[in-house]
């Protein structure tokens, strides 16, 4: 019935091939490379290194290991409620 | 390529992927569809109020489709005699197909309730005649009068009951009048041409829902 | 510091490698995005609460007619159909909408590392878009609708102030991205764009005027359920990828499972449209394509769920602390639910019970109220302190808001459902009449009031604490006003830098109009 219908079939592929070069020229061009850089440009050099008064001993030994020293809480910026 | 533009450029081709299957496809398809048999154009009065009906809202608690006798029990329940198809809303423009039944399903009451004098009593206030009707009064479509304002050619209607006006006269105003008639030019019982074959028939539920000629599409021209 | 050196050429990093020799500092970038994007802001979160308390007094009448028809229904503008309808509109267009667009405005320079350029652009937009508005839920009042649900306000005299002021707000946010610093493309950005693209392709479309017939219905609903979804989900599930890591410190638990979760959403969600019309006169694949992708939209979600879930995983604790994650991680919570529930009820069985009653409506404000609006909330209790340079002054407002308005939700969803499911029971069987299905919804009515007014409550409250905010009443305290607990705020010397930020811009803003 409809499904097979041409003009679904072509729109389809129409659609779905231009989907799939975009996608395959975007992997092509390195936009999948270093995801993980990706993932930390929402923060600045020093927040990642607040100390948090939610986290556990372990959590902010974690923090330390991974971004350095930790930085006391800033007025205003989750720190200083202990 | 920028993957700015990369990204808008997929999403245009999603959201269109899904205008050009949902809407565009469709829309080549159903510009056959002819109006069922016997469905005439809505007259000038109809249509006003038809518009009375949208300008109020009805179409939030009242739906105007039957389903499937297959699927439900919309047709058991006395909604109509078939589930409704695409050719009994050719002339509506827009559709009040409705997605919600705080009130009954309208696309036939104007078989199952042709009074027009029950719909003037109903308008005006639903619990004068259903005490458990959640429905809204329309008072505003209506004119109270004293009753030696009254005058031949006004349309009075009588409530019954103690939540009558006391000492005044009902009278519809036109609009109440015109959606009276647009309520009662609701009836899409006519049998529609099943040449659906059994095989489609067996298909399942809404497998008629194109049946309005051979049943099979042709593809867009 | 000038213009001129704000728009220097050097190029923000990831945050590991730290400062940098040259150029503008981290909290300068912030400083100046968040300054120059301070205008526009203001003006959409000011509608946008206006919005909100206005858009629930709308509701809280329009769900006291269902249990008390009786009630002000002697005057055609205050009918049920009416009062329904502006509420829609208003919480639509006016609260989400507006909110959306302020924080989007906010979050977009903060994003590329770019200030917002033609500020002034957007803000006139949005007071066109807040023009449009009134004038079409007058018109509604009035009487005067499109017919259709999500696209009554007139396309005439309505609709295009919307369209003007939403593309001028576009232009100011693609310009934005046009220029931007920042070498990668957040997740966050990727919705937002999307959204903003999306949102205009299906207004245009949705109010064209030529559709009729059970077409019309297709196009109603796929305008209205990809409104839901390109709309107001998309530019919320895009604001909480951002504040939710952003005040955990934590990066997003896995890039490419937000990868996935986009792309997947954008493909399958467009196409949910007929779930709406399950039954109706539509060609059968249509609506087995929608409830097809209905199912599918399990794909992305979890991958969402999972990747947010895993970020704030063994930090719930913070919740206590900020009240930007109380509302963004419930709120995240709430589009997980509201969307297993979507497909769960798009199935033919379930929607065979549900379909035409309270249940969707319940359904419906899962959705835009436990998802988008208390993503919103979250989003505003972030971003207002940076705007104004203060914190907000009472911690006890924000308790009260937030317990209110979950209590309300929560017993909205719960005595609607349930009404819901009794009145689909009712109407399922034949040889109940339909009296029966009206009776059993009356207390599940009378619930969804309560609940209503516990949120409508804890609108005005929020309402008033916002005005408190905007009147600059400092907090006359050295501690917290939170229990154990600080709302984020500017430093003393980002205030100072930011001070003198603005000041400078008032001076030079007539040269640089980007």
């Amino acid at each position: 019935m409809i499904p097979s219908s041409l003009t679904v079939i072509l729109a389809t592929l129409a659609l779905g091939v231009v989907a799939l070069t975009a996608f395959i020229l975007a992997w092509w061009c390195g936009h999948f490379r270093d995801l993980d850089a990706q993932a930390r440009v929402i923060f600045d050099s020093r927040e990642l290194r607040f100390v948090r008064p939610w986290e556990t001993s372990a959590q902010r030994l974690e923090r330390e290991v991974t971004y350095g020293a930790p930085l006391p809480g800033e007025r205003g910026e989750w720190g200083g409620a202990t | 390529m920028s993957r700015v533009w990369l990204l808008l450029v997929g999403a245009f081709a999603a959201l269109s992927f899904a205008i050009v299957l949902l809407v565009l496809v469709p829309r080549a398809l159903l510009m056959r569809v002819e109006a069922s048999p016997g469905l005439m154009p809505y007259t000038t009065s109809e249509l006003q109020g038809r518009e009375v009906y949208i300008a109020n809202g009805c179409v939030y608690c009242h739906s105007q489709q039957v389903r499937d006798p297959a699927f439900t029990s919309d047709v058991e329940r006395g909604w109509g005699s078939r589930a409704t198809v695409p050719g009994d809303y050719v002339y509506d423009r827009p559709h009040l197909l409705g997605t919600s039944r705080t009130g009954p399903d309208l696309i036939n009451v104007g078989q199952r309730l042709p009074d027009r004098n029950w719909q003037l009593i109903h308008l005006y206030d639903p619990r004068a005649l259903n005490a458990w009707s959640i429905m809204p009064g329309f008072p505003f479509l209506f004119t109270e009068k004293a009753p030696n304002a009254v005058r031949p050619g006004d349309v009075v209607v009588v409530i019954p009951g103690p939540r009558a006006p006391r000492g005044r006269v009902v009278v519809a105003k036109p609009e109440a009048v015109a959606l009276t008639d647009y309520l009662l030019s609701l009836k899409r019982n006519a049998p529609v041409p099943t040449s659906a074959t059994a095989r489609e028939r067996t298909a399942g539920p809404l497998a008629g829902g194109m049946s309005q000629h051979d049943g099979t599409a042709r593809p867009a021209p | 510091m000038t213009h001129s050196q704000l728009a220097g050429e050097a190029e923000i990093t990831s945050a590991t490698t730290g400062a940098h020799e040259h150029g503008p500092t981290d909290l300068e970038i912030r400083l100046h995005a968040d300054a120059s994007s301070r205008l526009p802001v203001l003006v959409c979160y000011g509608a946008a609460m206006v919005w909100l308390v206005v858009g629930s007094l709308f509701g809280e009448l329009a769900s006291l007619k269902l249990h008390w028809p009786d009630l002000l229904s002697r005057d055609a503008w205050l009918t049920f159909g009416r009062i329904r309808t502006a509420h829609l509109n208003t919480v639509n267009y006016g609260w989400g909408s507006l909110a959306m667009i302020g924080t989007s405005l906010w979050l977009m320079p903060r994003l590329v590392h770019a200030e917002l350029r033609r500020a002034r652009l957007a803000a006139l937009g949005a007071v066109l878009w807040n023009v449009g508005l009134v004038l079409g839920v007058g018109g509604i009042l009035g009487g005067v609708s499109d017919g259709m649900e999500w696209l009554e306000m007139n396309r005439w005299f309505a609709d295009p102030w919307l369209v003007v002021g939403g593309g001028m707000i576009g232009l100011a946010l693609f310009s934005t991205v046009a220029a931007r610093k920042a070498e990668h493309l957040y997740v966050s950005v990727w919705y937002i764009m999307s959204a903003f693209l999306w949102f205009p392709m299906l207004f245009l479309l949705g109010n064209w005027p030529s559709w009729s017939g059970v077409e019309s219905g297709a196009v109603n609903w796929l305008f209205a359920h990809n409104v839901l979804g390109f709309w107001l989900t998309a530019v919320s599930v895009g604001v909480a990828y951002y504040f939710i890591p952003k005040v955990l410190g934590r990066p997003i638990y896995s890039y490419q499972l937000s990868i996935l979760g986009f792309w997947s959403f954008a493909f399958f969600y467009a196409l949910n449209g007929m779930h709406h019309l399950v039954g109706g006169p539509l060609p059968t694949w249509m609506i087995t394509t929608s409830i097809t992708a209905s199912v599918l939209m399990f794909i992305p979600v979890v991958a969402t769920a999972i990747n947010l879930h895993m970020t704030v995983v063994g930090r719930f604790g913070s919740l206590r602390y900020s009240p930007t994650l109380r509302f963004v991680v419930l709120g995240a919570m709430g589009y997980t639910a509201v969307s297993l529930q979507g497909s769960f009820t798009a199935l033919r069985e379930v929607n065979r019970v549900t379909h035409f009653t309270h249940w969707t409506i319940a359904h419906s404000h899962v959705g835009v109220y436990g998802f988008v609006t208390f993503i919103m909330f979250g989003a505003m209790y972030y971003v207002l302190p940076r705007l104004v340079g203060h914190e907000w002054p009472s911690a006890s407002l924000i308790r009260w808001h937030f317990g209110l308005v979950l209590a309300g939700i929560a017993i909205y969803v719960v005595a609607l459902t349930w009404a819901g499911v009794a009145q689909g029971l009712a109407l399922l069987d034949p040889k109940l009449p339909f009296q029966i299905s009206v009776e059993r919804t009356h207390w599940g009515l009378v619930g969804r009031s309560l609940g209503g007014l516990l949120m409508t409550t804890g609108h005005v409250v929020f309402a008033w604490h916002y005005w408190l905010m905007l009147r600059g009443r400092q907090p006359a305290r050295a501690r917290p006003p939170f229990h154990e607990a600080r709302p984020i705020l500017y430093t003393e010397a980002a205030t100072e830098a930011a001070a003198a930020y603005r000041k400078e811009s008032a001076v030079g803003a007539a040269r640089s109009e980007r």
